[in-house]
């Protein structure tokens, strides 16, 4: 959050987006699930996914959702507002993995009075790709 | 499953689509869930928890991160289920399958405030049957879910995608 954030005419296609890597420990999940109000067994009971041939519990998928936004506001800082987010889940990613967000600019286009950022993310935990296709729009005030 | 000629996708299942679903927060979102979930996450962004830092970025007060309204356990007051589950679940007449999260799309529409009660509305937008990349086929299951403030004003759109693989093709 210390870096100066680029301006739109600063940035352009292909240009990467600053990668966000977090440890995804039993901990963590165990927070996000209260934070969230989600309960669900899966995410912190071995006994239930190994009753269900899963490797361990596994992480919510939305959480992946709260850390690409996270890569993109740390990276476009305070005035930026996403407007649209979407993610595609490929592989489960379990309990005490190090994820990596990364992505880079597709587009920068002028409307009206601010400019919109499209982006294409994806999540991987070493060579696995945990989240693909992602993408975002991002306004940013002219 | 080549052969198999039983569709898991039924006239009763068909039936479902289209349904919605309203829930409403009794208080407004408040000051601590907005900071326990940045926290939650690892994400030092001080917008989510210094007044004055947001105040000066242009905000009324602090914000709350973009995804914090799509997660929905904590508006749909059910007890916990099985899984221990206290969100919103349609109870679909599926047998025999694994759920998994296929992906999400959300529109933001504004920032979501502490005093922000929030009301959301599921909808079951269309169930569908595919053919499974691990051979057999597979339901994709699509929901909306639209949030907005006790104002009336949209905050958010969440559309989810869930698959259900039939058990005995996902080992």
């Amino acid at each position: 959050m210390t870096h100066q954030a680029p301006a739109a005419r600063a940035l352009e296609a292909g240009m990467p987006i600053p990668p966000l890597e977090r440890a995804l420990t039993q901990v963590r999940m165990v927070a996000y699930g209260a934070a969230t109000w989600d309960w669900h067994r899966l995410h912190y009971e071995p006994e239930y996914t190994a009753a269900r041939n899963i490797a361990g519990p596994i992480v919510d998928g939305q959480m992946f959702g709260a850390l690409l936004a996270e890569a993109l506001l740390d990276w476009l800082g305070p005035p930026a507002f996403i407007r649209r987010m979407s993610f595609r889940l490929r592989a489960m990613v379990f309990a005490g993995e190090t994820v990596r967000c990364e992505g880079e600019v597709t587009s920068v286009v002028a409307e009206r009075d601010f400019d919109v950022v499209r982006v294409a993310q994806r999540v991987r935990v070493g060579e696995r790709i945990a989240v693909e296709p992602a993408s975002a729009e991002i306004v940013l005030p002219r | 499953m080549a052969d198999g000629v039983t569709s898991l996708l039924t006239e009763e299942l068909r039936g479902w689509i289209g349904r919605e679903v309203a829930y409403a927060a009794p208080e407004e979102i408040g000051r601590a869930s907005i900071r326990y979930f940045a926290l939650a996450i690892g994400d030092d962004n001080p917008l989510y928890v210094d007044e004055a830092y947001a105040r000066a970025a242009g905000h009324p007060s602090i914000i709350a991160p973009p995804t914090f309204v799509c997660e929905t356990c904590q508006y749909a007051h059910r007890p916990p289920n099985q899984d221990g589950y206290i969100g919103h679940v349609w109870e679909l007449p599926i047998k025999g399958c694994r759920m998994i999260r296929g992906g999400h799309e959300y529109e933001f529409f504004r920032a979501v405030l502490p005093e922000d009660r929030i009301s959301v509305t599921w909808r079951l937008e269309d169930i569908s049957e595919h053919g499974s990349s691990r051979g057999g086929s597979m339901l994709v299951v699509i929901s909306a879910a639209t949030y907005s403030n006790q104002d009336g004003n949209l905050l958010a759109r969440n559309r989810e995608t869930l698959i259900f693989q039939p058990l005995e093709a996902s080992r």
